[in-house]
């Protein structure tokens, strides 16, 4: 026979907890396991699972109570004629994967009482979208999984793709997909339901335990917000195979673009209708600013406006043959039918390519460059890292230093010496975002194409900390497993072509950044030490930046700094 | 001969046509209207919806005086001065079409009577009483309007009609068939019933009103059943006039096995577009097969100067579409970037009860594949419908399924038509069901019918059991 029992708070982690969301109302049939309601805690988000198949007879909590563990939530009607199961047992096993639900590295929750309880049973936990910055209603563009796939822990389900970054939304703990809540072209914000998971119960102590030990930046103490500006590479590549057909190409950032859920049917009043016709403007195209996203006059004037002074950017041409003038009233690419002069194949553009694309050409339009060459003596620091790395291996650290550990070291010295490196051109250009941190972007080559991870607070690190720092991203870079969060805040950028060759290269500086370090392969050269030829070895240098921030000599200066550095790393402590 | 340069003149001088001229005068164009009738307002006017309207004033009045005897008032029989009930219409049609004249006059339009034919694309003839007028133009626009299909069986014969014979009301024949089951045929019905006329409505299709929603039309049929015979899925294979009266053979689904006698035969089976008689081709304008003539959204023909509004441009064949494709003819001539752009055009049967409809019907939303809910109100659950003894009728929202906004929207009962304009306007603003249904409409009234829908579909109606209760 039914029976009614309470459904009661569990451990939540010590502390109240607000409630955000109620996922069920009242005379809802709900399964065992399936969420009640969404509370968040100041470290993370995470639902209350029902104990118990049933009917949901009452609720006492509404949106924004704050609730803790014991407090009851309501009555549910169970269907099981057994009589209430111990509610202790049960439910703190369910709220220990509740953090794994997030699995944000950067807001890693405590694990409340963290791994006692292991049940042997299976149990399903529902995977939701982790924090990705400020974007929200981001596209789905991929399913990497289907119902009834196996998944190891970080495996990617969903890939997302934000105006700035598509990314994977991966794995909290190994098991089966059990039912998928989305599907490609859906939008979803944090917190939105993926998919549910079924995992051993085993297993799931040992998850929380391990990503609870995972060394990653466990304080978010700088995290700059996720700007308005697009980085050039943002983009970890998927690991599963492409099967989705190739995907239009981003437009560039623009108001009105993006979640328009208009899909031809405007909301509109006949006299804005009237007043867009007689300027021409396709309503579909303008983010109504009404209630309701109604399209108003100014919305259409401000659309007009917007427009007229925006450079027209045509990311088709912009990445490659297209055959308009992308807006820069040049002559169009001629058609040239290449198959007419043999065979011929082709291929997509990755999607990082078709991301960063855009970018790499409205930086390369709009941002007057110069490069600066120059080289450093790195004979003795070559000398130095060898031994540290010798060392190194003895004690087997388990880290190799390598040297573009000590050229993140100098440029951040010199970006101390000479700020205005480290700084961006505000919106209005009118003056000049100084930043007070040193965060420097690494140029890295993957099988998806160029990404840009960010290595943060690299003056306040040691040779040491940075150097695993970067084995660990550029393994994440190259398994396309790095976060939006772990490209987004960089002040400068190196790009280190040094291990393939080269002489010599300009590097397209990386908006809003406003310089960029190219650094070509050393090589040993005979240099006058005022008496004889010696053998030294050699680091090109090319410095690129906006010289409408930077000057000539500045540039020359800086350029000197970091090879003076390079030369005697004792100046850093200077 | 006279001779006259324009910079616009306007061919047609129904609702379409000096809607055009008159907004094109305020916007300081010099122009100039042609029409064979001395009074402006064309068929709307002088033989259309206006005196009909008159006639079926009255004919409400009679039937509602009826009616009170149910409830307790009981007036004598009717008698009918016919000739004072045609002075009532024609004195309505008069003071509407002296007042048009007025603004005409006002605006400085000028009024050509007679026949216009194009010459070329700048010039136009008009043969009135007065010989032939040359007019030289800048622009033009062709408002030429429609005229009833009259059909081949049909003999040449004084007893068989068409609207304009109808609204002339020489007498009341005792017996009447209306051939034709859409909304003019069964306006002219409901006055000659009203009136002591039998009438039958014979039309081919399975429905009356064939463009109306089928539970729209069914709750009219339930109310005309004592009125008019209805025959349906039924054609007219033969008249034959004789001097005790016309015989009809029928053929079809209901169709009687011998020919029945009428002592009226009114024929409203549609109109026809005049795009074939103001010699449009001269212009250089392509005028389709069947007279329409093709138009682009700010109402231009294939020839740059010359436009086209109204009944001749295509359905619905409706004054109010007219009038507002008049009024972007006009601006666009004044060099405006204006276009007819609306949502919806309303249609409405006047009859009794009157039935309406505006926006995206259900047959449609099923033709179009569209994602749609209907709610429905019945009058029957409505105070007023049944205070005032209206309780046949109902209002029939649509929406769309995910936005709840409301793409159509169709009401059979009475003052029908009245109420429809908050639906149309709901459509245009892009109002949603929330929206209707947390606007406070006045209680009692028929139009509150339209909010209690709204509720339906919102689930937050009150006033009938709530299908959507659980789930709210």
């Amino acid at each position: 026979m039914a029976n009614l029992i309470d459904i009661i708070v569990p451990d939540v982690g010590g502390e109240e907890v607000e409630v955000i969301e109620l996922c069920v109302t009242v005379g809802e049939a709900v399964d065992a396991e399936a969420s009640i309601v969404t509370v968040e805690s100041d470290k993370a988000s995470m639902d209350i699972p029902c104990t118990d198949a049933g009917i949901i007879k009452s609720l006492k909590v509404k949106v924004g109570d704050k609730i803790k563990q014991g407090d009851v939530l309501g009555q549910m009607e169970s269907g099981a004629a057994a009589p209430e199961p111990e509610l202790p047992a049960a439910t703190e096993s369910q709220a220990e994967t509740a953090p794994a639900k997030a699995p944000e590295a950067a807001a890693k929750p405590e694990a409340p009482a963290n791994s006692t309880a292991a049940s042997t049973s299976s149990k399903t936990i529902d995977v939701t979208v982790p924090d990705i910055g400020d974007a929200t209603e981001v596209d789905i563009i991929e399913l990497l999984v289907a119902v009834g796939d196996t998944v190891e822990p970080e495996d990617g389900l969903i890939t997302l793709e934000t105006d700035k970054a598509t990314m994977d939304v991966p794995a909290p703990e190994g098991g089966k997909i059990v039912s998928l809540a989305v599907k490609v072209g859906d939008k979803v914000s944090k917190g939105s339901l993926v998919l549910t998971l079924e995992v051993a119960g085993a297993a799931s102590a040992s998850v929380d335990s391990d990503s609870a030990s995972t060394p990653v930046a466990a304080t978010p103490s700088i995290d700059p917000a996720p700007s308005a500006q697009a980085s050039p590479a943002p983009a970890p590549q998927t690991p599963a195979p492409q099967t989705q057909a190739p995907k239009a190409p981003p437009v560039p950032y623009h108001p009105s673009a993006g979640d328009n859920v208009n899909t031809g049917k405007v909301h509109a009043s006949p006299s804005v209708r009237r007043l867009a016709r007689e300027f021409g403007v396709d309503l579909t195209q303008v983010q109504g600013s009404g209630r309701k996203n109604r399209v108003q006059k100014d919305d259409v004037q401000s659309f007009v406006k917007y427009e007229l002074s925006r450079p027209k950017m045509n990311p088709g041409s912009s990445v490659g043959g297209g055959n308009t003038g992308g807006g820069l009233q040049v002559l169009a690419q001629p058609k040239v039918d290449f198959a007419k002069f043999g065979e011929i194949e082709e291929v997509p553009l990755t999607r990082i390519q078709k991301l960063s694309g855009p970018n790499l050409h409205r930086n390369w339009v709009t941002i007057p460059h110069v490069t600066q060459f120059d080289e450093a003596d790195i004979t003795d620091l070559e000398t130095f890292r060898k031994e540290q790395n010798a060392i190194a291996e003895k004690r087997k650290l388990g880290v190799k230093i390598t040297p573009l550990v000590f050229m993140m070291k100098a440029v951040a010295d010199a970006l101390k010496q000479y700020p205005a490196f480290n700084s961006s051109l505000s919106e209005s250009g009118e003056s000049l975002v100084m930043k007070k941190y040193y965060h420097i972007g690494i140029a890295v080559d993957t099988p998806g194409g160029l990404m840009v991870p960010v290595v943060r607070d690299v003056d306040k690190k040691g040779i040491m900390e940075i150097s695993r720092e970067l084995m660990d991203i550029s393994a994440k870079a190259r398994d396309g497993k790095l976060k939006a969060t772990d490209m987004q805040g960089s002040c400068f950028t190196i790009s280190s072509l040094g291990g393939i060759g080269g002489t010599a290269f300009t590097p397209i500086v990386n908006a809003p950044d406003v310089a960029i370090l190219g650094v070509s392969k050393s090589e040993m050269k005979p240099k006058w030490n005022g008496k004889d030829f010696e053998p030294r070895l050699m680091l090109p240098l090319s410095l690129s930046y906006d010289h409408r921030v930077i000057d000539g000599a500045l540039a020359a200066r800086f350029s000197v700094h970091v090879s003076g550095a390079l030369s005697d790393l004792r100046r850093i402590l200077l | 001969m006279s001779e006259i340069k324009t910079q616009l003149v306007v061919l047609g001088a129904g609702p379409g046509g000096y809607s055009a001229a008159f907004r094109a005068a305020d916007l300081g164009v010099d122009t100039v209207i042609i029409d064979a009738r001395e009074a402006l307002g064309g068929v709307c006017l002088n033989v259309g919806c206006i005196p009909s309207k008159a006639l079926l004033h009255v004919a409400k009045v009679i039937q509602e005086a009826k009616q009170l005897s149910a409830h307790g008032v009981t007036f004598g029989e009717p008698t009918f001065d016919l000739d004072k009930i045609r002075g009532w219409k024609d004195s309505v049609v008069e003071q509407l079409t002296k007042g048009l004249s007025g603004m005409a006059k006002m605006r400085k339009v000028k009024h050509v009577q007679g026949y216009g034919k194009f010459t070329g694309p700048n010039t136009i003839e008009v043969e009135g009483k007065d010989g032939i007028t040359t007019i030289t133009f800048d622009n033009a626009i062709i408002a030429a309007g429609s005229e009833p299909v009259s059909l081949p069986f049909v003999p040449k014969d004084e007893r068989v009609i068409d609207s304009t014979g109808a609204l002339e009301m020489r007498d009341i024949p005792s017996k009447m068939l209306v051939l034709g089951g859409g909304i003019i045929g069964l306006e002219m019905g409901t006055v000659y019933h009203a009136l002591g006329s039998k009438i039958d409505v014979v039309e081919f299709l399975d429905q009356l009103m064939p463009a109306a929603d089928k539970d729209i039309v069914k709750m009219y049929m339930k109310t005309i059943k004592n009125k008019f015979n209805t025959m349906l899925e039924t054609k007219v294979t033969g008249i034959e006039a004789k001097d005790d009266g016309l015989y009809v053979t029928f053929e079809g689904k209901q169709a009687p096995a011998e020919p029945v006698r009428y002592d009226r035969v009114l024929v409203a089976v549609g109109r026809k577009p005049n795009g074939s008689l103001v010699a449009a081709q001269k212009a250089g304008v392509t005028v389709t097969e069947r007279g329409f003539i093709e138009v682009d959204k700010q109402m231009r023909t294939n020839v740059s100067n010359i436009f086209a509004i109204g009944d001749l441009v295509g359905q619905p064949m409706l004054a109010h579409k007219a009038s507002h494709e008049g009024h972007v003819a006009a601006e666009v001539v004044a060099g405006k970037k204006h276009y007819f752009d609306p949502k919806c055009i309303p249609s409405v049967a006047y009859t009794e009860p009157e039935v309406a409809w505006v926006g995206v019907t259900e047959k449609e939303a099923i033709e179009q594949g569209l994602n749609y809910e209907v709610a429905t109100f019945p009058w029957a659950a409505s105070g007023r419908a049944i205070a005032c003894a209206a309780t046949d009728g109902l209002t029939k929202m649509i929406f769309e399924k995910d936005t709840g906004r409301i793409i159509g929207g169709a009401i059979v009962g009475t003052n029908a038509g009245e109420m429809l304009g908050e639906i149309g306007l709901a459509i245009e603003m892009g109002a949603d069901a929330e929206d209707i249904a947390l606007t406070v409409h006045a209680h009692p009234t028929l139009n509150e019918s339209i909010g209690l829908a709204a509720e339906l579909f919102e689930g937050s109606i009150t006033d009938m059991p709530n299908p959507k209760a659980k789930k709210k």
